[in-house]
């Protein structure tokens, strides 16, 4: 298990990441609420979110739910990026 | 190509026959023009399986549309819920196929085994490596190691130290991304809760890697 893991660190992670790593986790952390939306409730309202950004509504409310959610979840983060992409003008 | 507002999308799409075959061609050329943009981030338009990936992504993507019109709420546009449907499925596929020949045995512990301990990756200083930082380094391993489950940790390992994607951890522990979100939202609180107690509230941790 251990040399399982030393090897599976050398593998993917390149010197000086623990600087980012740990500014990344702690982003995460200071960014956490104690009631967050799920993947779920975001993927439900994602278009709609987006093209409330791309049209400059004001962040607030439900939006400033969605908003915290993709802060802390880098899942739902690349799949609104990709959709924004898709949905801005060429 | 024929403008269509969302009630004519959904009407022309739900009795088959040449109108859905006319808006299925649209949606799937709207497709295959939209989303090499949206992907292009993850897999360059230069590598042999990128038109394949778009060709092959489009045409899942009307088969669910097809599927699933009937949720369709109507408080977007259609052309863009049906992207967010393509975005799904295309980034699913990308994800699966980056860790497809990564083991993440470690992520199937069982619940009785107190796992491996949690240490992010040591590594030559780099100008930024202050004392201060291994002082919060050291809390946060000490605060995951202690404070959370060995299932919490495992994820917390897999997603922040080595980029796992939350839905191919879902897909490895057999639940869903619903499920791994709800156990890292619980060992954040967790973390969170207790580096406050330890007077390393993050929101002032953040303030110096800002610096």
């Amino acid at each position: 298990m251990k040399r399982f893991l030393i090897w599976l660190k050398e593998r993917l992670i390149s010197k000086g990441k623990s600087d980012s790593m740990l500014a990344n986790l702690v982003r995460m952390l200071a960014a956490t609420k104690d009631k967050e939306l799920s993947c779920d409730d975001v993927y439900a309202m994602l278009e709609q979110f987006t093209e409330a950004i791309l049209r400059g509504a004001p962040v607030t409310g439900l939006m400033a739910s969605i908003e915290q959610h993709l802060e802390v979840c880098p899942d739902c983060r690349d799949e609104y990026e990709a959709l924004l992409k898709m949905m801005q003008p060429a | 190509m024929t403008d269509r507002d969302n009630d004519s999308w959904v009407n022309d799409l739900r009795k088959p026959g040449p109108q859905r075959e006319a808006a299925l061609g649209d949606m799937r050329s709207q497709l295959l023009r939209v989303l090499p943009r949206g992907i292009s981030r993850w897999l360059s338009p230069n590598n042999a399986e990128f038109d394949d990936l778009v060709e092959d992504v489009a045409q899942e993507t009307l088969l669910r549309v097809l599927n699933q019109l009937d949720t369709f709420e109507g408080k977007g546009k259609f052309t863009n819920w049906v992207y967010k449907i393509a975005v799904r499925l295309a980034l699913n596929e990308l994800r699966r196929r980056k860790w497809r020949n990564v083991s993440l045995d470690f992520l199937q512990q069982e619940a009785d085994d107190e796992g491996a301990s949690f240490q992010f990756p040591s590594d030559d200083p780099s100008p930024e490596s202050m004392a201060e930082r291994r002082e919060i380094m050291h809390q946060v391993e000490h605060a995951i190691n202690e404070k959370l489950t060995a299932k919490q940790r495992a994820v917390m390992q897999a997603v922040v130290i080595y980029g796992v994607p939350m839905e191919e951890v879902a897909r490895r522990i057999g639940r869903d991304r619903n499920a791994v979100y709800k156990l890292l939202h619980d060992a954040r609180k967790s973390l969170k809760s207790h580096l406050e107690k330890a007077g390393f509230p993050p929101e002032e941790l953040l303030a110096m890697f800002d610096k």
